[in-house]
């Protein structure tokens, strides 16, 4: 996979001269403050949550760019020496990879520094970003500009970025919460260095490129998503018009078995957009540690947490088995309207406790939850990786359809699993149009090397349990992508490698990203 | 029952009489582990704890370091403005070192600021104690070389059980794993051992953290200790 030799440690493929010829390259490109070789420059892109060692994820370098004619001078740079190269825009992929590089021995290439935000359009409502632009960025901006805009966003909000959680078909919680729907326009650069432009971008004189996504002929803006065909270097995408009223409201149901009725109950409401944004429905254990609590608060023994003391902490912290996250948006009397058609609706299921801000206050995780839902950053869920502690961390993310019998099953069989391998449940479901991406945080100790042998056992597991079932999961941290890809069958896999061959023959854009890679056998 | 690494720890605390011994895979020698701290690391100016963090004996360990000028410690907790603070005190353009050891989700923002503003990560260490033990799981640089097998050496003159591992950037295997299978009383020991190496990394002291008198609450839970320098 790899080489190392007395003191350094060197791309795939690529031998001890070579790699310092590309990074006498790249410092004549880049400038020597941008290329990154020291070990206390690369580690902390080396911290890494998933359940395997460090070393796997290792970079041998890492470099910024700043401008186009930089990345374009970078792939050249690349084909010559045949380096590999991780790109990351802000590298805030928590649980899903981190900033390290999907193979040991990658270059990173950090477009942090490509941060501009180039255009905002408050009329049409959309935006053009680099890269590096963070939420926070983005939002400080609207507020500066006093734009009647709304963002939506993941939860790692701050300091996250538009252009790599969409590239990544990342969610929010506002009714833009499928990001990549709202996406429209890409800037890329392709491995030959060739600057290509999708939908309505390649015109010359044309300024529709943020406003009609799909321009002329074959539309390609989501072959490079979750993908490594291009490094994508300006993302357009629309923005929510900020409504004059928003109302955001959480419903408690009392017990874990509830989850089938509440999907039967939302997916109504949420397809005739009744209730436009991406619902959230969190399980015990995701609220608890959003608001503060550690498991070690409630036991000091090792395992899964019985269900007694979920009971416990459900009764102390005054939460739901689930607690399910919506608003309206819109006009007062807008808001009236669906206000009636949502309460009526739970009238009729006859369970659930409506809570609405008046009543939550400034408590959390309400709190965080309705900031989330009107695009407000904060950092309140990263409280999760404090529940058991350890540094532990890999979303498992199967999709399903939004109906209540799915959910019921996919809950049940996950916290099967996770508890058989001594861990715990922590997942919520967030209701898309049709679909489920129910996300589950595998939680886990790193300080522990047999529970990180656990976790990892989890969630290969987990993977092939689900596999059975015919599910499987959206997204994945960089470990598990070759074994993600297998799940959706060779076909696709044929694809895709054909299109890498014809875009990338000396696969140096990121191999291994969603399990294509040239060395592959496909 | 005493386990292969304890019994290596022994024989080289017999052998060496000066620090410990190293398991070393990539095949490190022991005088290699102690001496080499080539570039000395500047003296840290801020150290950034958790609530629970400020009033252990982690501090006092801090404090015995040979810091100057006197190190500034700042409770920090997950939020928004202590990040933007910390944000542009990283990118401020002042040379400065800042260690602490927080809680996992805190640390998990913070060693990403550093990322993104450049800085440079010396030590990022992963540590749990509990039930009489303690572990420590190591990302050190060359810069602090030397610095983990001082640690795991202070660790085992304080009579608790540990395991401590330490990877190095450039290595595929450990470059350094110690254990000791002792059960020992709940003390908050490791803590300022945790905090004095911390506050002489990088340099040439070679003195011993301080000794702690036994305290009603003992420091544990999962912390992540780290060293960054901009």
């Amino acid at each position: 996979m790899s080489q190392t030799t007395a003191n350094t440690l060197l791309p795939r493929g690529v031998d001890a001269s070579h790699f310092e010829q590309a990074l006498t390259q790249f410092r004549a490109l880049l400038g020597d403050e941008n290329v990154l070789v020291k070990d206390e420059q690369l580690i902390p892109y080396n911290k890494i949550m998933m359940a395997v060692d460090n070393a796997g994820h290792a970079p041998s370098a890492a470099i910024t760019a700043t401008s186009v004619e930089q990345v374009q001078g970078v792939v050249k740079i690349c084909n010559q020496f045949k380096i590999p190269v991780w790109t990351i825009s802000t590298g805030r992929n928590f649980g899903y990879g981190s900033a390290a590089p999907g193979q040991r021995g990658q270059v990173i290439l950090d477009l942090k520094k490509m941060n501009r935000i180039l255009h905002v359009d408050p009329e049409l409502c959309t935006a053009l970003v680099e890269p590096g632009v963070t939420y926070q960025q983005l939002y400080d901006y609207i507020q500066e500009h006093k734009l009647p805009l709304m963002l939506s966003f993941s939860a790692p909000s701050a300091i996250a970025g538009p252009l790599g959680n969409t590239m990544d078909r990342g969610v929010g919680y506002t009714p833009y919460g499928e990001h990549f729907l709202m996406q429209c326009g890409m800037e890329v650069v392709l491995a030959n260095g060739d600057v290509y432009r999708t939908g309505m971008g390649g015109v010359k004189g044309d300024n529709a490129w943020q406003v009609f996504k799909w321009g002329y002929g074959p539309t390609l803006d989501g072959m490079f998503t979750q993908a490594n065909y291009g490094i994508c270097t300006k993302m357009g995408f629309w923005l929510m018009p900020k409504p004059p009223v928003f109302k955001p409201f959480e419903i408690k149901f009392d017990n874990e078995s509830d989850i089938a009725e509440i999907v039967e109950f939302i997916r109504p409401l949420r397809i005739a957009q009744v209730i436009p944004n991406s619902v959230v429905i969190a399980g015990v254990l995701w609220e608890a540690s959003t608001c503060n609590t550690k498991r070690s608060d409630y036991t000091s023994e090792p395992g899964a947490t019985p269900d007694a003391i979920l009971k416990q902490i459900q009764k102390d912290k005054n939460l739901g088995a689930w607690n399910v996250y919506a608003a309206l948006y819109g006009t007062q009397e807008q808001v009236d309207v669906n206000w009636q058609i949502v309460t009526g609706a739970l009238k009729q299921l006859g369970k659930g406790r409506i809570v609405t801000e008046e009543q939550a206050g400034d408590t959390q995780p309400f709190k965080y939850r309705a900031q989330l839902m009107s695009g407000v950053p904060n950092l309140q869920e990263f409280g999760l990786y404090n529940w058991r502690g350890g540094g532990g961390s890999m979303w498992f993310a199967p999709v399903s359809q939004a109906r209540g019998s799915e959910c019921d099953k996919q809950q049940a069989l996950a916290k099967k699993i996770l508890n058989k391998h001594g861990l715990d449940y922590v997942g919520e479901f967030i209701v898309g149009w049709r679909d489920m991406h129910h996300v589950i945080d595998v939680l886990y100790d790193r300080t522990n090397p047999e529970e990180t042998q656990r976790a990892n056992a989890c969630f290969t597991e987990l993977l092939d349990v689900f596999e059975q079932q015919g599910y499987a999961v959206y997204r994945v941290n960089t470990a598990f992508q070759e074994r993600v890809a297998q799940s959706y069958g060779p076909v696709k896999r044929k694809v895709e490698h054909a299109i890498k061959r014809a875009l990338d023959p000396n696969n140096i854009l990121a191999p291994g990203k969603s399990g294509i890679d040239l060395n592959n056998p496909f | 029952m005493m386990n292969v690494e304890r019994r290596s720890l022994l024989k080289g605390m017999a052998l060496g009489g000066i620090a410990g011994v190293a398991l070393s895979s990539s095949g490190l020698s022991l005088a290699n582990s102690v001496l080499g701290r080539h570039v000395p690391a500047q003296a840290a100016s801020l150290a950034l704890v958790s609530a629970e963090v400020a009033s252990s004996a982690f501090v006092q360990g801090l404090q015995a370091g040979p810091a100057a000028p006197p190190l500034q410690i700042m409770p920090a907790a997950l939020d928004l403005m202590t990040l933007q603070a910390l944000q542009q005190r990283l990118g401020s353009g002042q040379p400065q070192r800042l260690i602490g050891l927080l809680d996992d989700a805190s640390a998990a923002l913070l060693i990403d600021l550093a990322r993104s503003a450049g800085a440079r990560v010396q030590w990022l260490g992963q540590h749990s104690s509990g039930a009489g033990r303690t572990h420590h799981r190591l990302l050190s640089a060359q810069t602090a070389h030397g610095c983990a097998l001082q640690l795991g050496q202070q660790l085992h003159t304080c009579g608790q059980g540990f395991s401590l591992h330490e990877q190095r950037l450039h290595t595929l295997t450990p470059t350094l794993q110690l254990a000791s299978a002792r059960h020992g009383q709940a003390s908050d020991q490791w803590a300022a051992t945790l905090g004095y190496a911390l506050s002489v990394l990088g340099s040439t002291d070679t003195g011993q953290a301080p000794l702690v008198a036994s305290r009603p609450s003992t420091l544990t839970g999962t912390y992540v200790s780290f060293s960054i320098e901009v």
